[in-house]
């Protein structure tokens, strides 16, 4: 069995449509999205009679027509933002205090993901290709139910699924970040969640872990060290190991044959972690490059026979 | 990583003439605070390194006997600086750890990829560890022995086997400060420019506040107490006589002769986006300058240094004793029986052994401030490619316990005590220093030929680059500064091929770059292969999916 996976694509289009043509692509038989799904930029589109303003890359574009208006607003959605069209007494409203522009999020976020589901539906041929999504620490819980609904996607957070003799176990909360997240516990109360999952799997030998965070002090937890005010120390040259314990922990308790991880995107490594095979392909998401995992499986003997990481 | 302040250079920020807002950020990881301008600079300056590496190829000054520092330091820090705009644009559009290795992958192909950053960043720094190690030696070791009048120790250091001891020294060294991360050893880079900037400061103060006259003097009488030699200043300028160089008058002039010396200060210019290769995912027009302020007030710090440098040197020291000092040592004739380091003659204007000791141990600082990077690079390049599979799984091996990357250290440190022990013990080979500096311009010109057909290989990546909004009359001055930088590489590497001052273009040195692209390109169609075998296809790796 061949399996693609990517993660961390925070709503680039060009990314999911890309995901969505990588079963055929890989020939894989099955392609599972790791979390992080959701952008995390609004551009508002301001509309007035006749025109429609929009400032990106600090050009301002005033245009007239839709046409030029969907151009441009295509443009922001490949590049994972959201673009909202708004009047100009509509945007003078939008505030913090009072929720609305929390508000105004959640409804782009679904929306587009109602568009992306539809879009999944035609690709991969009804559910014929199995396509499992998981939620991230980045990804607010207004998400699970809309995915949850899609007839073609699997929405895999804190259950086991049986893939054909394999159970991929899926967990998108991760140990806590400077960001104050949506999906975040401390390592103890992470560690707990695990075990809830875990627990369910009835055959940890032919066990795959797909856990948003990656596991502590692996290569594939480095982020840039951060000082107090949230500013890269030395130059952005200092690493730091930022993964989970309770994730490590698990790895190597119950040494499933493969673990696969995002959250950090320019950790993209691999790691051996007693039998485990342990995959964080990163992301690149803003350049429009979908980064991934190939990895075959044999269903026989029940472990990684194959493993690649591309940049398609 | 995405910056909040570069996020609103890349959406928009404030609308113009508005107050609206343009852009809506929410709560969300990696949404961190631009890096600090000033620890770019300083990665930059001592990466340029003006003592490690400046003034060590200024000796060679004689080599090119009609050409004029001064003149052609300024050409190159122009010159370079269109280099730094051309890697600025790839560092904003293809943010990456991996620099060339990532962008020429992406944007040209996997294998030119691995062949140019597998010669350029990672078999090219073997040479680069004897190199070093050669330059700890002529600038600490030995003054600083030979001033606390330890002969014997001085004199070995002399020999092959001393020369040996210390490049396998310089290669320990390295191999340690990566085992043990950048965390602590960032921190004492800064302490190390700090410290070196203050001895460069204090050899500025005592060059100018001693006359020509004073330094005649005090190299007559330190050379005599520490060297035994009589009348080091004017032995020294007759056997420059002798053998038949003169120096041209210090000035701003011989444009054409300054020309050939550009090849040579590559040595040291060529480097100011050494460090540059990790920055935010959201890029604004604020991240393009930025990071453009970073590399190139680093490269023209060192430039002023230089040129600093030089109008003292030429002020105190005298530019005919300074040229020719370095040409009869370097032509085997010298007074002074070690290499006429300029940190040691400043330190002989004050009669003190302690304070001349003190002064080249600070001095030192530039050399210990850079020399733990020397295998950073190469091990995130051994790293990239053990990831593509290119390399076996086991190179990118970190050891559990001590975080050691054991396998990719092994690779650096081996080769590397290799080379040493030739550079040691054949000294024909000392010759091809800048094979050094060659074989890393030619990673620097496929880099710069990427750039310049970003634009058209990628449309989409360039329109969404802050990058791309840089122009002049219209055109994007980021292609354009590719183009020159492919002329500034053209020109070196043509210089280098065809005129046999730079020691480049003979037998020896010829079969010894072809080696590596060999060595590079057998470890490519190698790996292509047995990946193949094992039912795994590398042109895979960057083979784009469709998007429709």
């Amino acid at each position: 069995m061949k399996i693609f996976f990517a993660t961390d694509i925070h709503g680039s289009e060009v990314c999911w449509k890309k995901f969505l043509n990588s079963a055929a692509f890989y020939k894989a038989d099955m392609v599972i999205l790791g979390g992080d799904v959701t952008g995390k930029i609004m551009v508002p589109v301001i509309v007035r009679p006749g025109s429609f303003e929009v400032t990106l890359s600090g050009e301002t574009h005033v245009v007239e027509t839709e046409e030029e208006i969907r151009n441009i607003e295509q443009k922001i959605r490949n590049r994972g933002y959201y673009p909202t069209r708004i009047t100009p007494d509509e945007l003078g409203e939008l505030n913090e205090e009072d929720g609305s522009i929390d508000r105004r999020f959640t409804t782009e976020m679904v929306s587009t993901l109602d568009r992306w589901l539809d879009m999944a539906d035609a690709k991969l041929r009804g559910g014929e290709i199995p396509c499992i999504v998981n939620g991230g620490n980045d990804d607010t819980f207004e998400i699970d139910g809309v995915i949850e609904a899609s007839p073609c996607v699997t929405f895999a957070e804190g259950k086991v699924v049986n893939l054909d003799g394999f159970y991929l176990a899926s967990m998108g909360y991760t140990n806590p970040t400077p960001w104050d997240t949506f999906r975040e516990a401390p390592e103890v109360d992470l560690a707990k969640r695990i075990e809830e999952v875990v627990g369910q799997i009835p055959d940890m030998e032919r066990a795959i872990f797909n856990f948003h965070a990656p596991p502590f002090d692996t290569g594939l937890d480095d982020a840039p060290a951060l000082d107090a005010s949230l500013r890269p120390m030395h130059g952005g040259a200092v690493m730091k190991a930022v993964g989970s314990t309770a994730v490590r922990e698990a790895i190597l308790t119950h040494q499933p044959m493969l673990s696969v991880h995002g959250h950090i995107h320019e950790s993209r490594g691999i790691k051996k972690l007693g039998r485990t095979l342990a995959i964080n392909p990163g992301s690149v998401y803003t350049d429009g490059v979908l980064q991934g995992a190939v990895i075959d499986l044999n269903e026989k003997k029940g472990k990684v026979t194959r493993h690649i990481l591309v940049n398609g | 990583m995405a910056t909040v302040e570069e996020a609103a250079g890349a959406v928009g920020g404030k609308a113009a003439g508005s107050e609206a807002p343009t852009l809506f950020l929410r709560k969300a990881t990696g949404l961190v605070r631009g890096w600090s301008v000033r620890d770019a600079i300083v990665y930059a300056c001592l990466s340029t390194n003006i003592i490690t590496l400046g003034i060590y190829e200024f000796s060679f000054n004689s080599f090119i006997p009609k050409g004029q520092l001064l003149t052609a330091v300024l050409i190159s820090g122009v010159w370079v600086s269109f280099l730094v705009i051309a890697y600025t644009g790839l560092v904003v559009t293809i943010p990456r750890a991996g620099g060339d290795y990532v962008w020429q992958s992406r944007i040209l192909a996997g294998p030119i990829g691995f062949v140019f950053a597998a010669t350029g960043w990672w078999f090219i720094l073997w040479l680069w560890a004897p190199i070093y190690g050669s330059v700890l030696n002529v600038e600490l070791i030995q003054p600083v022995l030979y001033t606390l009048n330890a002969r014997g120790a001085a004199s070995y250091f002399g020999t092959h086997n001393g020369t040996f001891t210390i490049c396998l020294i310089t290669i320990a060294l390295a191999g340690v400060l990566v085992s043990v991360g950048m965390n602590g050893y960032a921190r004492i880079q800064k302490w190390c420019f700090a410290g070196g900037m203050v001895g460069f400061l204090v050899i500025v103060v005592l060059l100018l506040a001693y006359s020509h006259g004073s330094f005649v003097s005090s190299v007559n009488a330190e050379a005599h107490k520490i060297f035994g030699v009589s009348n080091a200043y004017g032995t020294t300028q007759a056997s420059a006589a002798k053998i038949g160089y003169s120096t041209p008058g210090f000035g701003l002039n011989s444009f054409g002769a300054s020309m050939l010396l550009v090849p040579m200060l590559m040595f040291y210019l060529l480097w100011p986006n050494w460090g540059t290769t990790l920055y935010g995912e959201v890029r604004g027009a604020s991240d393009f300058k930025r990071v453009f302020t970073g590399m190139f007030s680093g490269l023209w710090l060192t430039v002023i240094l230089s040129v600093v440098f030089l109008l003292l040197v030429d002020k105190t020291f005298g530019w005919s004793f300074y040229n020719n000092a370095n040409a009869t040592f370097w032509a085997g004739k010298g007074s002074i029986p070690i290499w006429p380091y300029p940190a040691m003659l400043a330190a002989w204007l004050v009669h003190n052994e302690a304070f001349q000791v003190i002064l080249l141990l600070v001095m030192s600082l530039w050399f210990f401030g850079w020399v733990g990077s020397l295998f950073l690079s190469s091990t995130r390049v051994i790293f990239a490619a053990a990831f593509d599979r290119v390399l076996p799984d086991s190179a990118a091996t970190v050891s559990e316990k001590r975080k050691v990357p054991m396998a990719s250290l092994v690779l650096m440190l081996l080769p590397a005590a290799g080379l040493s022990a030739v550079y040691a013990y054949w000294i024909k080979f000392q010759t091809y220093t800048l094979d050094a500096t060659l074989v890393i311009a030619v990673t620097y010109l496929v880099s710069a030929f990427a750039v310049v057909i970003l634009p058209w290989r990628k449309p989409e990546l360039w329109k969404a680059s802050a990058a791309s909004k840089f122009k002049i009359f219209g055109v994007p001055i980021v292609p354009v500064s590719g183009l020159v930088t492919m002329g500034l590489i053209i020109y070196n590497l043509y210089e280098w091929l065809s005129n046999s001052a730079y020691g480049v273009n003979n037998h020896g040195s010829l079969v010894f770059m072809a080696l590596l692209y060999a060595l590079a390109i057998v470890v490519y169609v190698a790996a292509r292969l047995i990946r193949k075998r094992q039912g795994i296809d590398l042109g895979l790796i960057n083979k784009e999916i469709p998007v429709e």
